[in-house]
């Protein structure tokens, strides 16, 4: 199966921005984020001790509704709590973060925004990151869907995913701790035990399997992912301080 | 040196990278904080140094400073002495009211913060124009206001250029070129050769001495301010190029052999180069 591709700062005038492509369910997802800025009216007025994090979800050929104000209270809840609020110049600003669909099949009127949900997870970290807005750690997430015989599929596109009895998005952070479950579909205690396995293992690499693993197979997990991603931004941005060491 | 460290937000710093001089307390740059881990025995715990950014891990073992270089492109967050380039938006009776980055509150300068001011001699600066100035206090607590200097309140003096910009233009870069091109001049004012990797000052100031020569302001804010009123009739050919040279290097990252290239190609375009 093939990856996900991201890049990092990929717009020079937002503060921070990625871009991030799920070949698998075809979506294209570019974000950025702007902050600390200076946010209108007294929104900051609930929290004044932390900075108040913004999100926007942009379709790509019809304006935003239901569906994309429920997604953003979902990532909200995610990637809001990521951010350290209260490190300095943080407090009583705010943390603008932009989500536009670029490509991929449009989610209809009323559709699930499941399908969607990791791509839009992982854009928005990376953007984040990008911006070196201060995080508490980083996350990953997976999409499973079970289908009618019972297997586990991974990352069904929105035509799939029509298909399948239940649609899971779990997000972990680095440490392996569950950040998120959204579900939706008829399911069991057990089959969700079974996708929160398999899922811990997409997101982390096969940590405590009974096989001796390898690099390999460590840098197909979606965490080692985004730390290469980060990395080789980092790299090529510092060449010149590399070069010389 | 050990291999370059690249930290992910909440991973820890190896105790082998930090450094290891025990005469005074170790400093925590940017990027990085002190976690408490809590132990199963009471009064005891382990202290633990996380990233809050990605970004690569740099020790000085002379200051004994640990500090996390970040993405260059990030915004501009206000700190105590640097030195920056403000924008007066506006003045009230005691301030000016200048603008530091886009999109957040204004930063304050007094109107008497200038050297040798007095309340009949201040500047009058109107709207638009720009001071050089140092962050002299970034406040307490939340939302608190940032108050810039032109002038070091211990000599009364405006050290090292610090007041009103006079002439010139000025072009934006990324907050790291910014903090790249300030080191390189403060780390040796004669030679410039291969500092941080940027040659394209040297390089643009030997090609320019016969024109007249520039001048140049960084502020950590991510400006350029570049001044040619030397140079005559080319004195707009000569602030443009300087201004491209420093754009592209930053947008494309460029290299100290390919810096010296665009230098020349972008001097022959604007029909500078002799």
């Amino acid at each position: 199966m093939v990856g996900p591709t991201a890049s990092l700062s990929v717009l020079s005038r937002a503060d921070g921005s990625a871009s991030y492509k799920c070949p698998a369910t075809g979506y294209n997802i570019l974000g950025a984020v702007n902050g600390p800025v200076e946010l209108p009216g007294r929104r900051d007025a609930l929290k004044p001790e932390d900075a108040t994090v913004e999100i926007f979800i942009k379709p790509g050929t019809t304006t935003g509704g239901v569906g994309e104000r429920a997604t953003e209270t979902i990532l909200k809840s995610v990637l809001g709590n990521l951010v350290l609020g209260r490190e300095k110049g943080f407090p009583r600003r705010g943390v603008v973060l932009t989500l536009n669909i670029v490509g991929g099949e449009n989610v209809e009127r009323g559709d699930s925004y499941l399908t969607l949900l990791p791509a839009l997870l992982h854009a928005g970290l990376l953007a984040m990151i990008s911006a070196s807005i201060p995080l508490s750690m980083t996350l990953s997430a997976a999409l499973l869907g079970v289908t009618t015989s019972g297997d586990i599929v991974q990352n069904p596109g929105p035509a799939a995913a029509k298909s399948v009895v239940s649609l899971h998005v779990l997000a972990f952070s680095s440490k392996g701790h569950l950040l998120l479950n959204e579900s939706r579909g008829r399911f069991d205690f057990d089959t969700w035990e079974l996708v929160r396995a398999r899922a811990l293992s997409i997101c982390q690499g096969a940590h405590d399997g009974d096989v001796a693993m390898g690099e390999g197979e460590n840098a197909a997990s979606v965490n080692a992912f985004i730390r290469e991603t980060a990395e080789d931004q980092i790299y090529s941005d510092y060449a010149h301080k590399l070069d010389s060491i | 040196m050990s291999a370059p460290l690249v930290l992910l937000p909440s991973d820890e710093v190896p105790r082998e990278h930090l450094p290891s001089n025990k005469s005074n307390p170790l400093r925590l740059g940017p990027g990085l904080r002190l976690l408490s881990q809590p132990t199963s025995q009471a009064g005891d715990s382990n202290h633990v140094l996380t990233a809050t950014q990605a970004g690569l891990l740099t020790t000085d073992a002379k200051r004994n400073t640990v500090s996390l270089l970040s993405f260059p492109n990030r915004r501009y967050v206000p700190t105590v002495n640097d030195l920056i380039i403000a924008q007066i938006h506006h003045s009230s009776i005691d301030f000016f009211h200048c603008i530091v980055t886009p999109n957040t509150a204004h930063a304050l300068l007094g109107q008497l913060s200038f050297e040798g001011a007095t309340k009949k001699t201040r500047p009058q600066l109107k709207q638009g124009e720009l001071v050089y100035a140092r962050v002299q206090s970034v406040g307490v607590g939340a939302g608190a206001e940032v108050e810039l200097t032109c002038v070091n309140p211990a000599t009364g003096k405006a050290d090292g250029g610090l007041g009103p910009l006079v002439g010139g233009m000025v072009f934006d870069v990324s907050t790291g070129m910014a903090a790249r091109l300030i080191r390189a001049s403060s780390a040796s004012p004669d030679n410039t050769d291969a500092v941080e990797g940027l040659v394209i000052l040297g390089e643009l100031g030997r090609k320019l001495e016969s024109l007249g020569g520039f001048e140049l302001a960084v502020g950590r804010n991510g400006k350029v301010w570049v001044d040619c009123s030397n140079a005559g009739e080319s004195a707009i050919a000569v602030t443009v190029a300087i201004g491209r040279c420093l754009q592209e290097t930053d947008q494309h990252n460029l290299h100290p052999h390919d810096q010296k290239k665009l230098v020349t190609r972008i001097l022959r375009d604007l029909k500078l180069a002799s």
